[in-house]
């Protein structure tokens, strides 16, 4: 019985270089084993509102039809590490991807004839690209991920100007973000929620690459992210949580809630809503009327509206580099 | 009366309304409005005065060197870079069969005008051809990536087309220019080279060397003398 | 950039195609009349891409910018980009179904008695320790949507195959990493002089043997971002300095736990210590043979001139292109790595590899040494 799932590992192997066969064990640290409070936790510096900055620039690979390269800017805890290192474990990470868009390029013989532009997404981790090693074949929350960026992008491409041909459209994830702080304790809010950030930068990162490709679309789409935290650090001041944009889940002990939108501005159309996390319970501040998740999805967007400006400026930076050059 | 245009769009940016501007290539209309549906510089063609049409609003997809917004009215508008009825392209012959030729399509040239400038797409640049693998005669994962095309036989020239004989109007690996007469079916379009113009514009000898033209249906090999049979495309 | 074959005069109108067209249909001809142009020109050899043939593309590096390695580096040699990711986990030596006690004391002893400097003994362990126990464990990845033609979701590719191999064995070849950087050490308390409480400095022969209770293993990763030719000379090259970044922590047997701990302090970590900065020059050689009869087409007259010229002089008929782009790789059939390291100003050759024809002799292969060696100068400085 066990023999099998190993001979299938084997031969999934054979095309690449293999560890140890005994396997490998990463690395405890002892200042973890003795007390979680041994390290101070990252801090948000950042107002609820305020987004991080984005780095992001098109048409960096030549040998696709457009690409795009993504980078969010190092929260205040990772930046002081970089700054003064001290520690061998960070205290955070910040999303780093590169994305490229193939094509338009014919379909697949055994594929059935299209009369619309056949759109093919594709996310991978590298290796290195989270806390805990990824492998090398996609697994479940990589093919997620594609899933949920393939349906925030459909609805803005004009998929009936480029009849019977096919975009594939690839991310790799270099740096992922983390879905808690390290050294919590895993506890009943946990979710993937450093995920949902990653889908929000694929999201802006891939509507980049795909105009890039002058692949017609409607209007550009970007990924936003807002949270319910709540952060009670025993003086009980505030028990409601509060809503957060752009949340760097190390930076808070506890998630309830979490929203990620793909957002066309120029149409005010929301393409993708992914809400995780339970919002039923949490009361907002005094005066807000909203429902929880109305207001998750209204920070999800204003984020959204963040990433956009960035997204615009990118390509327009970009059509005039090519104009002068 | 005109409002100003801003030089560069990105997709989804509001250029003007129905009511002035006709809505071209690059473009889209929602709610009487015509937005940008690619990131380029925007051009403004102007009205003909004759026809009483309004003036077209595209996005190009090439640089301005290669915009030139005068001569493209009576052009037939692109909305894409695919091959399309009416097109003419450059491929390379891949087998040759009793009945059809199959080839792979590695240009699509610009309807009608042969000027250079203006058939520039962004795949043309030449920065980024050098950057990937172009060896289209041992390669055959490069044909996967390029669209496919066939000449039937009763498309290969306009007169006696029952005498045709398809391995003496084409052979693998020559370069071919045709026009697409149909979109076909999910895996061919289909060509013609049924014209003066159309037929091989490059092929190589049996021994190996590039032989030229000298007439309708035979090139020559400039160091054996040998010539060959071909279907070939009237040089100008 | 105007292409010497459009302008010459005597084309046939039917090839006068814009360069970006003539790359396409006939990349051989394209090349060679860039490398090659006619006579009446009066132009200077240079490739499509404006190098001369010994003429590498540029070159950066840029080390320790991801979060989650114990090492990093990107790498991009023109439009050729690698991004390299170290990360290392311990083996447990009871995790190593052939490992005994009498191994981790041989190389206990051995080390101590040649205190670094290399006897072969030593050199003979330090290579099956690495080796056999797979310590280094490179694989590189091609499915990033890096180049048309490798589909992302697909197993590795033959070529991503080839290159994960060829990093291991010049990894392995070069014993760049050493052994002691990955061994992690325990030290038996001697039980009987605690309890006698005497002669504490006096028991070093009575001493338990110092023994091997871990290893590091290295996982060493290699992304490449983007593809545009000479993907092995930047892979390596990601490799070297994300090694060179590598930190790893201080690590012991923890009695009571029975496990490793490691400690987080960067102060007590350590840097590898590599055995030198091997850099690989990969090259490609261009035949013009494939086209020859084509420029008898496009300059009929010059036939003549041209072949006096050629029985003075004799014609270059081939080119050997240091750092191919993607085009040329895809015109070449032969093609020659070398990799060299310089010690004290003399270059040591450590790796040469030719392969695909026959046309490189062994001037030849000379001449590509002194290039690595000044190649050698140049990512010195880069690599800082």
């Amino acid at each position: 019985m066990l023999k099998l799932p190993l001979i299938k590992l084997e031969m999934n192997d054979r095309r690449r270089i293999n560890g140890p066969p005994g396997g490998t064990r990463p690395a405890v640290f002892a200042s973890h084993l003795e007390s979680s409070s041994a390290a101070d936790r990252a801090r948000r510096e950042r107002q609820p509102t305020e987004l991080r900055k984005i780095f992001l620039k098109t048409g960096l690979i030549p040998s696709a039809s457009g690409s795009s390269y993504l980078e969010f800017q190092p929260s205040a805890s990772l930046a002081a590490a970089r700054e003064t290192p001290k520690s061998l474990i960070p205290p955070s990470s910040a999303l780093k991807l590169a994305c490229t868009v193939h094509g338009p390029k014919p379909l697949p013989r055994s594929a059935a004839f299209s009369p619309n532009l056949v759109l093919t997404t594709h996310v991978k981790y590298a290796p290195f690209a989270a806390r805990k090693r990824k492998g090398h074949i996609r697994d479940a929350s990589e093919r997620d991920l594609g899933v949920h960026l393939e349906t925030a992008l459909r609805g803005a491409i004009i998929a009936e100007r480029w009849p019977k041909s096919g975009i594939d459209l690839t991310i790799t994830i270099l740096e992922a973000e983390d879905d808690r702080w390290w050294a919590d304790a895993p506890d009943s809010h946990d979710a993937s929620w450093g995920m949902m950030n990653v889908l929000a930068g694929c999201i802006t990162a891939a509507s980049a690459a795909i105009a890039d490709a002058h692949i017609d679309c409607l209007d550009l789409v970007a990924g936003g992210v807002a949270a319910l935290v709540s952060d009670d650090s025993g003086d009980s001041s505030t028990t409601s949580p509060r809503l957060m944009l752009d949340t760097d889940p190390a930076e808070h002990r506890s998630i309830m809630s979490a929203c990620v939108v793909a957002y066309m501005p120029a149409r005010d159309e929301i393409t993708e809503l992914w809400l995780k996390g339970d919002s039923s319970k949490a009361a907002l501040e005094n005066g807000d009327a909203r429902s929880a998740h109305e207001a998750l999805i209204d920070g999800a967007v204003d984020a959204a509206r963040g990433a956009y400006s960035v997204l615009g400026d990118a390509l327009r930076e970009s059509v005039l580099q090519t104009i002068q050059s | 009366m005109t409002t100003t245009l801003p030089p560069v769009a990105i997709p989804g940016q509001c250029l003007g309304s129905v009511a002035m501007y006709s809505a071209g290539p690059g473009t889209h209309i929602q709610q009487s409005n015509i937005y940008a549906s690619i990131a380029g510089p925007v051009v403004a063609d102007p009205a003909q005065p004759k026809t009483g049409t309004k003036s077209t609003l595209r996005v190009s997809r090439v640089v301005p060197a290669t915009i030139r917004a005068a001569s493209a009215a009576n052009q037939k508008q692109r909305y894409n870079t695919l091959p399309a009825v009416d097109s003419i392209v450059l491929a390379r012959v891949t087998r040759v069969q009793k009945r059809q030729a199959t080839v792979s399509i590695l240009v699509v040239l610009d309807d009608a005008s042969q000027d250079p400038s203006q058939n520039a797409s962004d795949n043309d640049n030449v920065a980024s051809i050098l950057t990937s693998a172009a060896n289209p005669e041992n390669h055959n994962s490069t044909d996967e990536l390029r669209f496919q095309a066939l000449i039937r036989k009763e498309d290969v020239r306009a007169v006696e087309k029952d005498r045709v004989v398809m391995e003496d109007m084409f052979r693998v690996g020559d370069i071919v220019r045709g026009s697409v007469i149909s979109q076909g079916d999910q895996s061919f379009y289909y060509l013609t080279t049924a014209r003066n113009d159309l037929g091989i514009v490059m092929a190589r000898s049996d021994a190996g060397n590039m032989m030229f033209p000298v007439s309708w249906k035979e090139m020559r090999d400039p160091v054996t003398g040998a010539g060959e049979p071909r279907k070939v495309a009237r040089p100008y | 950039m105007t292409s010497p074959a459009t302008a010459a005069p005597s084309v046939p109108p039917s090839l006068s195609l814009p360069p970006s067209q003539f790359a396409r249909l006939q990349p051989h001809a394209y090349l060679l009349a860039h490398l090659s142009p006619p006579p009446a020109m009066n132009q200077p050899s240079v490739r499509a891409n404006g190098r001369a043939a010994s003429q590498f593309r540029v070159t950066s590096a840029n080390a320790g910018s991801l979060t989650h390695t114990n090492g990093s580096a990107v790498v991009r040699i023109g439009d050729t980009a690698a991004v390299c990711g170290v990360r290392a986990e311990l083996l447990h030596t009871e995790d190593i179904a052939s490992w005994s006690v009498s191994q981790s004391s041989s190389a206990t002893n051995q080390s101590n008695e040649a205190g670094g400097q290399g006897t072969d003994a030593e050199n003979e362990v330090d290579r099956a320790q690495i080796e056999d126990l797979n310590l280094l464990v490179p694989n590189l990845s091609l499915s990033t949507g890096c180049a048309p033609g490798f589909i992302p979701s697909a197993p590795p590719s033959a070529l991503a195959q080839s290159l994960s191999h060829q990093i291991l064995s010049l990894l392995h070849s070069t014993r760049l990493v050493k052994a002691d950087d990955l061994r992690v050490w325990y030290q038996p308390p001697n039980l009987e002089h605690i309890e006698n409480e005497m002669d504490v400095d006096g028991g070093s022969e009575n001493r338990h043997p110092r023994e091997i209770k871990a290893f590091w293993v290295l996982y060493i990763d290699i992304m490449i971002i983007s593809l545009a030719g000479n993907a092995f000379d930047a892979a390596w090259a990601s490799v070297l300095a994300a090694l060179r970044d590598t930190k790893l922590p201080k690590a012991w047997w923890d009695v009571d736990n029975e496990t490793i701990l490691c400690s987080e302090d960067i102060n007590e970590a350590h840097k590898l210590s590599l055995r030198g900065m091997p850099i690989a020059s990969s090259f490609c050689v261009f035949e013009a043979d494939a086209a020859a009869g084509w420029r008898a087409v496009v300059i009929p007259d010059a036939e003549e001139q041209n072949a006096e010229k050629q029985k003075k002089k004799g014609p270059q008929s081939r080119w050997i292109l240091a750092d191919p782009d993607g085009y040329e790789e895809g015109l070449t059939m032969e093609k020659a790595c070398v990799v060299v390291d310089k010690e004290n100003g003399k270059t040591v050759i450590l790796k040469m590899e030719k392969l695909g024809g026959w046309t490189i002799d062994t001037e030849d292969l000379r001449q590509l040494v002194d290039i690595s060696a000044q190649r050698w100068d140049e990512m010195k400085q880069i690599l800082g």
